[in-house]
């Protein structure tokens, strides 16, 4: 387990150094919009406010509700768009190792 | 990190794929998290809830489509045929007419103010006949664009005939000192009349005459004024300004340039001989103090002025300076008619010289 740990450890530095992070994660963000799922997270979002109330809401209130919400909403086209370039990316990285 | 890329390149196809997984999870963790902070301001600022509406209020704009109708539900035509009450005459105006109504019933606006210039200028014109004042309007035109082109082609003229006569000796200098003078004194009362020309119908017999010594004075028939133009403007002829001189200064009122040949008479030399001298002095090249040259000078001489040589003895006026610029620009213009026989003469003078 330590290995793993250590590997994915490893893996993350690799990623972020080469910039692949951020990468992915601008490739993310305008997806999501156009696919409207912030859209249909903002609603949520509203919910959530008026349930709890504007004055006292927080950002761990608003963490723990959205996030779980987020990723399911997140379409299954995007997830997999993005999965399959994590997989190259690691494909590549494991050659480039060698 | 070597031993870590090793064990990397051991994996197997699904750990690839759970690390490949949680990759995914960390990035969409990290969207929702930034969602989140985001949503946080907004409703710590106040602006979360600012692109809702209310249903009343969506109704009100809701968009048009019946036909007749703008989206906004505004009728096309609907001002054409509105009248509008004016504030300042009190009449009701149609609305398309209404803006161009105000701008000259209130006095505003650019034609307004043009229209009263001119009316005024009208009125003036008509109550003082006899003033300088023309149209103010017709006046800054001319000045601005004829006065200028006026004064330019005045210079050019003065400076084709001075070019074959260089000398730093008077003639040229008081020439130009008495034209200063002559404009000066003339053109300063005339200043504030008018550009173009000289009325005559105020000047006094002196400065007439000082005027038609150094002017053209021909009268325009268009603005019954004198044309201040140099002796030898190319607008008018000779004709005219002998009739002019005629018309003021009596029978025997002569041409200025007629005037030159008095000074020859003054010196008490032949006129050909008085020529010839002053026209060495002038620094001319195209004519010798040979006979063959003299006689043609005097020839040419006598071609342009001869004929008013007889009465130029009787009359005695002119100052030097004037009359032999009008010598040198007679037979500079005489030059010019007739080129061959100035030019053999040429060589003689060099060699005279030498």
């Amino acid at each position: 387990m330590n290995k793993d740990a250590q590997m994915r450890a490893a893996i993350n530095q690799k990623l972020i150094e080469t910039g692949k992070r951020e990468c992915f994660k601008e490739l993310l963000r305008p997806k999501l919009t156009e696919c409207v799922w912030k859209d249909q997270l903002k609603v949520h979002c509203k919910e959530v406010i008026k349930e709890k109330g504007l004055e006292h809401i927080t950002v761990d209130d608003l963490v723990a509700e959205i996030t779980p919400k987020g990723r399911a909403l997140v379409p299954d086209s995007v997830k997999k768009e993005l999965l399959q370039r994590i997989r190259t990316f690691l494909t590549r990285a494991r050659w480039l190792s060698l | 990190m070597k031993m870590e890329e090793m064990s990397l390149s051991g994996l197997d196809n699904s750990k690839l794929e759970a690390i490949a997984q949680e990759i995914y999870a960390d990035l969409v963790e990290d969207s929702c998290l930034g969602f989140c902070f985001e949503v946080h301001r907004a409703v710590k600022c106040g602006y979360f809830f600012l692109d809702d509406t209310d249903p009343d209020s969506m109704k009100d704009f809701e968009i048009v489509d019946q036909p007749g109708l703008d989206i906004f539900g505004q009728v096309f035509n609907q001002w054409k045929s509105k009248e509008c009450v004016c504030p300042n005459c009190s009449r009701s105006i149609a609305a398309s007419r209404f803006a161009p109504h105000l701008e000259k019933c209130l006095g505003m606006g650019r034609n307004s103010s043009r229209i009263a210039n001119r009316r005024i200028a009208n009125s003036n014109n008509m109550n003082k006949s006899e003033s300088d004042q023309e149209d103010n309007d017709d006046i800054n035109d001319n000045d601005w664009s004829y006065g200028s082109e006026k004064k330019a082609k005045k210079r050019k003229s003065d400076k084709l005939w001075y070019l074959p006569f260089q000398n730093p000796n008077s003639p040229r200098r008081s020439k130009s000192l008495k034209h200063k003078n002559g404009e000066l004194s003339n053109s300063d009362p005339f200043k504030y009349s008018n550009s173009t020309g000289i009325s005559y119908e105020t000047l006094g017999p002196e400065e007439l005459r000082s005027l038609l010594t150094t002017q053209c004075g021909v009268i325009s028939e268009h603005t019954k004024k004198m044309c201040t133009r140099s002796l030898r403007c190319p607008q008018h002829t000779d004709e005219q300004r002998r009739t002019v001189r005629i018309y003021f200064l009596g029978s025997s009122a002569v041409l200025p340039e007629v005037e030159s040949s008095l000074d020859n008479d003054s010196f008490d030399m032949t006129d050909s001989q008085a020529l010839i001298s002053r026209l060495q002095w002038d620094g001319s090249s195209d004519l010798s103090p040979s006979d063959s040259g003299s006689s043609k000078t005097s020839e040419n001489q006598g071609w342009g002025l001869g004929t008013n040589n007889s009465e130029s003895r009787k009359t005695k006026k002119k100052k030097s300076h004037l009359s032999l610029v009008g010598t040198a620009s007679g037979l500079g213009s005489n030059k010019k008619k007739k080129p061959k026989p100035p030019a053999p003469p040429t060589p003689s003078i060099y060699d005279d010289i030498n």
